[in-house]
Parts: structure tokens; sequence; C-alpha cells
């Protein structure tokens, strides 16, 4: 243990906004996606060509890339979910999952997705145009507040896990959310008790 | 960059052989003031700590940011926290039915638990029984103290004499005047943040370097100037300018994780029992320290009746162990302390050890909570992001009920703990509808504009409300468990409608949109604020310590935590139970000194 206590600083501590240049390599697409080492020094992410998916099938996966990324797109202000690496975090915690039936609820929630596309579309999900996208999702999302049919419902998990996974990357926090907090300040911000 | 002190690893083998001054049960905030204000007048103490030592700052680690935790600062998929539906449904012991490998109580369900699992404790290896109650235990040195919620409030003679105010339940034996400086001790000693503010039922403490307020509080405060109403920045047990005298300890700078976990502070800005009081301790040469000690009983001179020692159970081996000492003082935690005086059952004291009374385990009491509001502030709506959650709390809004009127349908009173702006995790992320680009921005341009608070209500003290010893059920060690008995009143209940109703009125007052009321009661014991089963008063038949927290029947056995409180008042209690222990340990020390115990 050490003499002092690792107290924390913000020049010491890694830079918690991504580079500019990190931003431009994310937004060239997935392939030169950035790697996220945690403390324990274990690789969490990895780019999305030719990595160990712990879950989803290779398939599967590039379908809830795409999800994940119609549900929190990139825009002006910042990267979206697919630069955040949301798909590989559900990756990871699908796999980690002890019960079965959120494992059931994604398998069978993704081979729904084509099916509805394939009705709506005649053609696999990833196969349609961006507007059909949109359109499967807008359809599946209709009754969000209180969901009954089963793409209803997986909607609502998909969203859930995807703005969790999101909200909680570094791209989410620092980039989309613009979070201030977690610094070290000589005076406490706001306004005084008037 | 403040130097903060080693914290000494290995103890050394404990000598129990001799004879301590003093054995102290708990290492919380009532066993570690007990520790330090006996220590300080020169006696020999040894403290018995149910639980290991942790690193704790290992365990903490508050800047971490979720994106470097594998989990995202959730805990293993193998262990599982109890929620309202499994406290409401189900009957403890709650573990019983869950297939997870470990079971902890609700705080565990909140983000960042991994940080604090090796802190509560696993249900598994500590049951209990009875009716519902949602109990949140943390056995290692310094107890709850390492991970409390940090609201550092006085009582005041509303609740020291609430009796003679409405004429329900018992006066205090003790006044506001008796127990001040022992008030303004800890909060020079321990440190506090706030703001003065001159109410007669919530006294100003001496106050460090307050907390700011953000947009929507300012305005909700000066809104409820008009409704003779007080919303005061968050009343911190946290030190804020720092202490000259304590090494193991930096002031607060604001790095604000504590709002983002269960709790815990790894600089010990906030007060914690071990840095704030036993490593001090320690530092006089006059404290013992024991960890996994798990006291079984107390042990009793048959001659005299008095208190001898306490026999404990090593939490590793399952050892048992004695250990003598001239006073005892027990601070295991309210319910942890009654459960312990009824174990301790001998011929000279066949109901347990000081309840002749039989009123130990009753008259238990706390706070009720759940009732609570959220609303937008239209102004914030889309603006830019500010930094709101850099500090150790947010807000307290002041008990305003039965002051001087009289409500209709409920006594005594409840108190607001709020929060608004900006935090780590846009907590509107669920509750936005749609998907895509118009989602995103929606999320954005929202987060920083709620704001939402929660009451917290006295549970009048009933007799009838209490625990007991479980005739057949035991923990892992052996040790029979505690059986609950305990309801919430029609006077809670009706309170609870109050709160909801008042939350509304002030909100719509300040010009809040509200967007969210809810009227549920959350599960007994959801307030970790238990309070009251070995009680104080000056009749010895129906109470169990004097004024001085010593037991009418053992004069070398005093009880020093939130059990002798007599009423549970609507402020929390951990500072109050600190001025009690101080003030009672200088007692002690003075009695024992002239050979009176």
């Amino acid at each position: 243990m050490a003499e002092e206590l690792n107290q924390p600083d913000p020049g010491s501590c890694d830079d918690p906004n991504l580079t500019r240049r990190e931003i431009i390599k994310l937004g060239a697409g997935a392939a030169i996606a950035a790697t996220i080492t945690t403390q324990v020094g274990t690789v969490v992410a990895n780019t999305s060509q030719g990595k160990n998916l712990l879950f989803f099938t290779k398939e599967e996966f590039a379908l809830v890339d795409e999800l994940t990324e119609l549900i929190i797109p990139a825009d002006d202000h910042s990267p979206g979910a697919r630069a955040a690496l949301a798909a590989d975090y559900l990756d990871f915690s699908l796999s980690e999952s002890v019960d079965e039936s959120p494992k059931l609820l994604w398998r069978n929630g993704l081979k729904l997705i084509d099916q509805i596309s394939q009705e709506m579309n005649g053609k696999p999900f990833l196969s349609s145009t961006p507007e059909q996208r949109i359109a499967l999702l807008t359809r599946i999302s209709k009754n969000e507040a209180k969901p009954v049919a089963p793409e209803e419902q997986f909607f609502r998990e998909l969203k859930s896990r995807t703005a969790h996974a999101y909200y909680t990357s570094k791209i989410g926090i620092h980039n989309e959310m613009e979070y201030k907090g977690n610094v070290s300040l000589k005076e406490f911000a706001g306004y005084d008790a008037t | 960059m403040t130097l903060i002190r080693l914290i000494r690893e290995a103890q050394p083998e404990v000598d129990l052989k001799k004879t301590y001054d003093a054995i102290v049960v708990g290492s919380g905030a009532a066993g570690g003031m007990a520790s330090h204000v006996l220590t300080s007048h020169g006696m020999k103490v040894l403290l018995l700590e149910a639980g290991k030592k942790l690193d704790i700052d290992a365990e903490l680690k508050s800047t971490e940011w979720p994106y470097q935790h594998k989990r995202r600062g959730e805990m293993p998929v193998d262990s599982h926290a109890l929620s309202f539906n499994e406290y409401t449904i189900r009957k403890p012991p709650y573990a019983a039915d869950t297939k997870a490998k470990h079971v902890y109580s609700y705080v565990q369900g909140w983000g960042g638990s991994d940080y604090s699992k090796n802190i509560v404790v696993d249900e598994r290896d500590h049951p209990y029984t009875g009716t519902n109650y949602a109990w949140v235990r943390a056995r290692l040195l310094g107890g709850k103290t390492n991970i409390w919620g940090r609201l550092a409030l006085r009582l005041s003679d509303l609740d020291f004499k609430a009796k003679s105010h409405d004429d329900y339940g018992e006066d205090w034996p003790i006044s506001y005047k008796d127990i001040a400086p022992y008030y303004d001790k800890v909060d020079l000693y321990l440190g506090i943040s706030g703001v003065k503010e001159n109410l007669p039922h919530l006294p100003d403490s001496i106050f460090q370097r307050p907390i700011k307020l953000t947009y929507a509080e300012l305005k909700l405060r000066q809104s409820l100037k008009k409704m003779n109403r007080v919303l005061t920045p968050y009343r911190a047990g946290v030190t804020t300018d720092g202490l000259k005298h304590n090494t193991y300890r930096s002031k607060c700078f604001g790095r604000g994780a504590c709002n983002r976990r269960v709790g815990g502070c790894d600089i010990h800005a906030a007060f914690d029992s071990p840095t704030g009081l036993i490593l001090p301790a320690m530092d006089t040469g006059n404290l013992t320290l024991r960890t996994n000690a798990i006291a079984r009983e107390i042990t009793v001179d048959k001659k005299t009746g008095k208190a001898s020692g306490v026999s404990f159970i090593d939490a590793e081996t399952g050892q048992t162990y004695e250990a003598k000492g001239k006073v005892v003082v027990i601070a295991a935690s309210t319910l942890e302390s009654a459960r312990l005086m009824l174990l301790s059952k001998s011929s000279t004291h066949p109901n347990g050890i000081g309840n002749s009374s039989g009123h130990v385990g009753h008259n238990f009491c706390e706070h009720i909570m759940g009732p609570h509001i959220s609303g937008l502030v239209k102004d914030l709506v889309g603006k830019p992001r500010t930094l709101d959650d850099g500090k150790p709390g947010s807000f307290y809004l002041a008990r305003f009920r039965n002051l001087t009127d009289r409500h209709p349908s409920f006594i005594r009173g409840y108190g607001f703990e709020g929060d608004s702006g900006t935090s780590i995790y846009p907590g509107n992320a669920s509750s936005t509808p749609g998907f895509g680009s118009s989602y995103k921005k929606s999320v954005r341009d929202y987060a920083g504009a709620f704001i939402s608070m929660g009451a917290f209500g006295e549970v009048l003290a009933r007799y009838e409300n209490q625990v007991d010893i479980d005739p057949t059920v035991k923990d892992k060690w052996g040790v029979p468990v505690l059986r609950f008995n305990y309801k919430f009143g029609d006077n809670e209940k009706k309170m609870a409608e109050d709160m909801a109703t008042t939350a509304q009125e002030m909100f719509t007052e300040a010009g809040i949109e509200i967007i969210g009321v809810s009227r549920r009661i959350l599960t007994e014991g959801w307030s970790i604020h238990e309070l009251g089963t070995a009680r104080m008063g000056n009749d010895k038949k129906t109470s169990v310590l004097n004024q001085f927290q010593q037991s009418h029947d053992v004069k070398n056995l005093f009880v020093v935590d939130g059990s002798s409180h007599v009423s549970a008042s609507c402020q929390n209690p951990t500072w109050t139970i600190m001025a009690l222990a101080w003030r009672s340990c200088d007692y002690l020390a003075d009695q024992f000194k002239k050979g009176s115990l």
C-alpha cells in the first residue's frame, strides 16, 4: 500500500476527454475503434473485425451494432453508440448473465427483427434501406411505455441496455453529456444560499 | 497535496489475560466515539469489532470512471440485491428463496455497487425472521459510517421534550442544553458543513465551508421563504476546511463520488469512524483493537451481578474467547445491541442483561420514507452543462409540521432530502421516449433540468414494536438471530400522505413543473435509521438506561448507540448518537476514576 493515499488530481489521471484525433478515427468507422483498458488491465473493447465475440454470433453482432447506432446515432454534437462500442459491452454483459431469460430475449428478439424486416421489405434488416430500418424501429417502439408484442418488449430491452452502455461510456459521459464532475474543486460550484 | 498517513496493517495479538478498564463492543459512530473519549481520559480500552478490517481505500476507488470498470461499476452477476418487491412479497430470511450466490440488502441495487459489496453483509450469513424489514448492515471496522449518507443534523427540545409538546410517548431524560456542548465538540472534532439558519427546531452547528445550491435549489429556497419554510444546503458530516488535529483525513475537494455510489469517501473528508475516531484513539497508546470478534454474551460476575467482560467468537476460526473488563460499553448498533443484551442471560439477569424492565427490544422506532416528488425547471432545458454534483450532498428541507400549530391528522413531523441538476448518468435516458437524433438531443437537453426530493418522517416509539430472539434460527456462527415484530402505524401512514401533498404544494408554488409524485411507503427499515430498543429514562420500570446511557440494573454497563434514543425525531441520528456517547463517556470516565462503577 502506498505511503500516501493516491489522491486524485486532474493533471495526473487519464485525460477524460477523447482527443480530437480519436474522434476523427471513430467517425471514420468501426474498423479503427478505440481500445479502452480497464484498471485490471484487460482489454474490454476490440476492433469490430475479427474480434472474439462472447455471446453474439458475427451476424447477430453486426445487427446489434446497427440497431444501437440507430437508437443513439452520431450527430454533429458527438459520436454515437457504434463509436462508443455499445454492442461490445452488450456482448460482454449478456455473456456473463447467469440467467437464461435475457439471453433468450436477445436471441429471439434479433430473429424477430429480421422476420419483421422480411414482412415489411422482403429482405433482412441489414439489407434494407436506412429509411426502411427507421420505419421498422418506429413500428416496434410505438408502445414503448406499455409494450405488449414480443418485438415491442425487445425494443424496450434493446433501448434500455443501449442507453446504459452508451451513457456509461467514455464518449457518452465526456463527449455527449459533457459531464463536468469528478474533478478537484477549490470551491464548490453553484449559488450561495442567500 | 495533503499527506494521509498509512493506516496501520497487522494487529498485534490481543492480550486477553489482562483486565481492561473498558471493553467497547462495536466500532461504528458510537463505539468509535466511546473509544476516542475513554482513551482520551487515559483508560485502557479493548475495542471488539465483529467484522474485518478492510483496506477501504482499495475498495472505494471513488474517482474511477464507469468505463474503467469491467461491469461499469456493477456487482458480479452471481450477486443479487433485494428489491422492494422481494421485501414486500417474501418474509425474512430473504436470502432463503434466492438462487444467487451472494444476496445483499437493497442498497446494493444502486449504481456502483461493486465498490461496496465487501462493506455490507451477505444476507446468507446474517438471516433474521419475523415481519418484513429491510435491514442494512455493514460488518467491518467503522460499520455503516464507511458508507453513511453524511447528513448531520441536531435534535432540539421539540424532540427531547416531544411528550410535553403533544402528550405522546416519553420525554428524554435530557434537554437540548445538556447535549448542546457535546454537539459543539463533535462539530469541532469531526467537521461539519452547513449554513446557519437560526431555526429553533433545527439548531445550527459550528459549520465549516458550506456547500452551494444549484439554480433549481436556489429557486425553490427563495419560493419557500414566502411559505416560512427553509431549504438549506446539505448539512454534511464532512470536513470542508480540513482538520488540523487529524492527519488521517483530507478536506473535501468536491470530487463528488458521494452521490454516484452507495457511499464512501476514500479521502475521508466525510466522517468515518476509523479515520475520525479509532486511528487517533490508537495513537494515544490506550486502545487495543480486536477485529473479527463477534460478541456473543456479556459475562457477569455472579457475586456482584456486574458485567465482567465479553465472550466473543472469532469470525474466521469460530473459536470462542473471553475478554475481561471493568466496564462494558455496548455500541453494536440499535438492533445488534438489543440482540446482545437479550442473548446475555444469566441467573442474575434471566431476561437478558440490563432488562429487568422488560423493555429491551421494545419501543423500536425509526424514520418512515418513500413519498417523493420530481419536477422539471423549464429555464434549465437546453442550457450549457454545469457542474452540479461536485459536493457531498445537495439540500435539506427542514421540518415545518407541528412546530407551533397542530396538524389535524398526525403528530410529529418530517423533513425532505433532495437533489437536482446534472449527475454522471442522465436518469432521463430511460424515461425519454423514442430513438434516434431527437431522442439523443432530448436526453441531453433535459438531463440537467430536474429536481427531486423525498421525505423522512418520525415513526412513533411504541412498546409493541419490538425485536426478540428467534427460538430456532441461527446465523453462520450459530448465534440465535433477531425476530422482528414491527409495523408502521396509523400516524406514520397519515404523515406519509401529507408528505406527498406538501411536496406538490411547494413545487407548484415555486413554478416547478411536477413530473412525478409517489405516495408509496417503502418497507420498514429502508431509512437505515433504526433507534430505540434500549431507551433512556428516569423510571427504571419503563426504561433500560439512565440519562448517561448507563444501565439501571448494572452500573458498569453502558449502551451508547441509537438504541438509547427515546424517540426518533425526524432528523438523521448519527450526530446525536456521537454527541450523546461523548457526554456519557465523560461521565463514565469520571465515575471510573472515583471508583463508583
